[in-house]
């Protein structure tokens, strides 16, 4: 496939390595020399330096002929002027990300009338993300297949653990579960029955949620009750994540304290607000935060324009007695850091972007997918296509590889954990955890044989 | 540094150059020649250390900077290694000063030779020797790019240090698919030649060799006395218009054949200043020579325009002998050494463009006096060129003088007179092949010691991988962890 994407910043750079796994052929335009410098060293795609909005530049990328157009710029209006152009030069579908507040509005005209054929907002797909992580009963990852059947949870082991120190083999663990991957020291592994598990790796659980719940419970993890719904929640540092969160939280009867340094900023704050309490000042002063209850509050965000400062922040929150902590982290550089230091949660808006983008890309037939680990793995919820090799055999005659564990087919309302005699069908639906390096392989096991997917099935999913 | 992946990737390379042998094998075997197990043994040994590196386990597959420029040397060096098997195994070049000379000759397109008596030489030999000029002129290891499965992350390193020119660009997203759409251009290129030729009655393992030796702009013959041999104006046409061709930057022919117009040509400074640079001296050359040594103007002509576009190409192909032409012709084509033709060509030497940058940044210099305080960007065409890139290409000509100087008096400690070492550094290091006086072009390179053979071999290959790809190796912050 044909892929144009506009601008390499962190999200561009995010999309060129995932695309480039599945053997899209690149053109990334910039403007700025030490980025596509940066690129040339890095990746096989071809660079051009320019305005991405320049028409002359977008022929010259052959725009004509190309499948998909990213425009992921700074500047929103540049993102949209890009793909309003590249789409009447020729482009056979265009993305656009928009992440102005005032914009939100407009998208679905833009969609209608621009013909974009999807706009992304990383800031609101953060704050929805975030908002789900609020809302959930787990302090650590997890995330729902399956129409909420199968559940992939990731386990922290501390030294005390009954798993430390033992082989896989050895842990008799319930059927209904599998140890999809461990990641120690910020590398992910598969294992085998034969690994051992060691203190502070952290386990990605997949199984039946029941048994998930169970399994999770018995090591001591603690899992909310309903009655200990999120009641307050205080946000420091007032972006536009925490703006999109707070008007979210606000419409689920949340009560919201926003903590923001600029005066001006906690103005509009309040403006485009309505239960929202908006405090001026600075968000680490402890004084405040105590001021300002942080002991008895439920969830604590940290959402300031700094990586740093918001993992910092979040470990004295915790310190503090806050009860489940989040922290918005842009780079992944910090990924590996970030599970040994024991945030809960953190949540990077380049990296929902890209999965957002991945699988829009992937199209129809892929129903939900979460990116780990810093887009190391996936986890994919897949129906496989006519003519798969996948289908009709048993798994362990179709050379699935290494780095890809068939986690668990749905299959008329029933959840099955296959063992390798297991046989998937045409109308099942799998759940799939794979290495980042493999999701291609994955992808030719579930569709036939011969190209692609056709261009006009791209857009739609769900 | 990551050995692992630079061995595995030269083991890729020695099975390249084992494949491309055989056609070798098949021509001894088509004329009967002796020479068909010095191919096979040559052959086996490249296999076999092909397989070896190649079968290494490689623990990261990722080609940093350091080991982009670690491939291409010593990829370079190895498959010249291999490459003078042949010639030492048949018996035609015993001692491996010579064999190696000549291989590196051959891949780097220099075209100087140590052979005397090129005509009793096996066919499958005179094949070997020219089709390593074909090989190295669009670079073997952008042919191992384009017929191999992915190499490892980053072969877009490999690129850069392989192709001459101070600015590398990719035509297609994928390195794989540009290196197709070159060799392709290539081949087309080339198979066009060998017919001409071969039309025009010359035979046809002459036409195919010498075909060779002009797209890659190499210039080994099969004549002692070079294209001269035979006195054919046709021939002599289709093969300095082959030459100038091959001068031009190759992405060129893509971009004109996928827009069907030759409105690129045009629009490309450099180009325009090679042809330019082309007509003046092959006036000047003519005038000079009308009169004084031939009789007529388009004999002079004739014989100028081929002596000047074989030169400035860096071929190296005579029709006549030009050390016996008058002082000025002589310095003429000798500074056309040091120019060479377009980036992205087969051709060696610093390269027009690198030219045209030293002059506009010269040009500069001399208006900032006049007016201190000016900002100009210095461009080609309308593209401006970056800082870096300028400070690159000083730097670039500032170290090709500095080895030339160099070099040329460690040659002088050999025993040569002046004017031939002075020649003969600037044609290996440009890689143009016969120089003046002592290696002129009705001369060889074989009575120079084998010390001023292995200098004069390092020169091709420092000239052939534009100077900094070797030359960090030799860093010993390179080697540092």
């Amino acid at each position: 496939m044909k892929t144009i994407i506009i601008g390499a910043g962190k999200v561009g750079y995010q999309l060129v390595e995932s695309l480039l796994h599945e053997n899209h052929d690149i053109t990334v335009i910039d403007s700025s020399q030490d980025v596509i410098d940066k690129l040339n060293d890095n990746f096989d795609v071809l660079t051009l330096k320019g305005n991405g909005v320049s028409s002359q530049l977008l022929m010259q990328a052959d725009c004509a002929n190309a499948d998909l157009l990213i425009a992921v710029t700074n500047s929103d209006e540049a993102n949209i002027v890009s793909c309003i152009t590249a789409k009447k030069l020729g482009t056979k579908s265009v993305i656009a990300r928009v992440r102005n507040p005032e914009y939100v509005t407009e998208l679905e005209f833009m969609q209608k009338n621009l013909e974009i054929e999807y706009i992304i907002n990383p800031e609101l797909a953060a704050a929805q993300e975030i908002m789900r992580l609020l809302l959930d009963s787990y302090n650590s990852y997890a995330v729902d297949f399956a129409k909420g059947r199968v559940r992939i949870i990731e386990v922290q082991i501390d030294s005390y653990s009954d798993l430390a120190n033992r082989q896989i083999k050895d842990l008799d663990l319930p059927e209904s579960i599998i140890i999809a991957a461990i990641s120690r020291k910020g590398k992910v592994m598969i294992p085998n029955g034969f690994d051992f598990i060691y203190p502070k790796d952290n386990l990605y659980v997949l199984g039946e949620r029941n048994s998930i719940d169970l399994f999770v419970r018995s090591l001591g993890v603690p899992i909310a009750h309903d009655n200990e719904k999120i009641r307050n929640v205080l946000i420091v540092g007032g972006s536009i994540i925490a703006f999109y969160l707070a008007k979210e939280l606000e419409q689920v009867g949340v009560n919201v304290k926003i903590i923001e340094e600029k005066l001006e900023r906690c103005r509009e704050l309040a403006e485009g607000l309505n239960n929202t309490l908006v405090l001026h000042g600075d968000g680490t002063d402890i004084e405040l935060l105590k001021t300002e209850n942080i002991e008895k509050m439920d969830a604590f965000v940290a959402a300031t324009g700094f990586d740093e400062e918001n993992l910092l922040l979040t470990l004295l929150a915790k310190q503090l007695g806050a009860k489940k902590v989040i922290a918005k982290v842009s780079r992944s550089s910090y990924n590996s850091v970030i599970e040994t230091i024991g945030i809960d949660n953190a949540v990077s808006p380049k990296l929902i972007t890209a999965r957002d983008i991945l699988r829009l890309i992937r199209g129809g037939k892929i129903v939900s997918m979460s990116l780990l680990l810093g887009g190391q793995a996936e986890v994919l919820e897949i129906v496989p296509q006519e003519g798969a090799p996948i289908i009709n055999r048993p798994l362990k005659d179709v050379g699935i590889p290494k780095g890809v564990i068939i986690g668990a087919i749905f299959r008329n309302d029933k959840i099955i954990i296959p063992k390798g005699h297991a046989v998937i069908g045409r109308n099942d639906r799998v759940v799939v955890f794979t290495l980042e390096s493999d999701v291609d392989k994955v992808k030719k096991l579930f569709n036939p044989k011969r190209g692609g997917v056709p261009s006009h099935e791209l857009f739609n999913s769900d | 540094m990551n050995f692992s992946i630079v061995i595995k990737n030269l083991g890729m390379l020695l099975l390249c150059e084992a494949a491309a042998m055989l056609p070798s094998v098949f021509l001894a075997f088509y004329y009967q020649e002796s020479t068909i197990s010095a191919f096979l043994y040559a052959i086996i040994i490249a296999v076999f250390f092909g397989l070896l590196f190649y079968s290494l386990k490689v623990k990261e597959n990722i080609i940093r900077y350091k080991e982009g420029f670690a491939i291409v040397t010593f990829g370079w060096i190895a498959v010249s290694l291999i490459g003078a098997l042949p010639f030492i195994f048949s018996g035609v070049l015993p001692s491996f000063a010579d064999a190696f000379f000549e291989t590196v000759s051959g891949f780097t397109t220099t075209g100087a030779t140590v052979i005397t008596n090129v005509e009793i030489v096996p066919y499958s030999l005179l094949f070997w020797r020219s089709f390593t000029h074909w090989l190295g002129g669009m670079g073997i290891l952008v042919l191992a790019l384009a017929i191999s499965p992915a190499l490892g992350v980053g072969t877009f390193q490999i690129l850069r240090a392989e192709s001459p020119g101070p600015i590398s660009t990719k035509l297609t997203p994928k390195l794989s698919n540009t290196a197709k759409i070159l060799y392709t251009t290539y081949l087309i290129i080339t198979l066009i030649e060998i017919i001409l030729l071969n039309l025009g009655g010359m035979p046809l393992f002459d036409s195919v060799v010498n075909t060779f030796g002009t797209l890659g702009t190499g210039g080994f013959s099969i004549k002692n006395a070079s294209i001269g041999a035979y006195n054919n104006v046709y021939f002599e046409l289709v093969i300095t218009i082959f030459m100038l061709l091959s001068g031009v930057n190759f992405s060129l022919y893509y971009l004109a054949f996928k827009q069907k117009s030759l409105w690129h040509f045009w629009q490309d400074k450099e180009f325009k200043v090679y042809l330019g640079i082309v007509a003046v001296y092959i006036l000047v050359i003519t005038l000079n020579l009308c009169g004084s040594v031939f009789n007529s103007f388009w004999e002079s002509l004739r014989h100028a325009s081929f002596q000047v576009v074989s030169i400035i190409t860096t071929t190296g192909y005579a029709t006549t002998n030009f050390d016996l032409w008058p002082d000025l012709s002589r310095m003429l084509l000798l500074s056309l050494m040091f120019i060479g033709a377009c980036a992205g060509s087969t051709a060696g030497s610093m390269k027009v463009i690198r030219i045209y940058l030293i002059f506009k940044y010269v040009q500069r210099e001399i208006s900032s006096l006049i007016h201190p305080r000016a900002v100009r960007a210095v461009k080609i065409g309308e593209q401006s060129v970056q800082e870096t890139v300028l400070s690159s290409v000083v730097a670039f000509a500032m170290l090709y003088f500095l080895l030339f100087i160099a070099a040329t008096l460690l040659i002088l400690t050999q025993g040569l007179d002046i004017i031939s070492a002075i020649s003969a550094v600037a044609c290996t290091l440009g890689n143009v092949g016969p120089g003046l006086n002592t290696v002129g072009p009705a001369q060889t390179f074989a009575p120079v010691s084998d010390f001023a053979k292995y200098i004069f071999s390092l020169c091709m290959l420092m000239g052939r991988l534009e100077l900094y790809t070797v030359i960090s190796l030799l860093s010993p912050r390179f080697w540092q962890k």
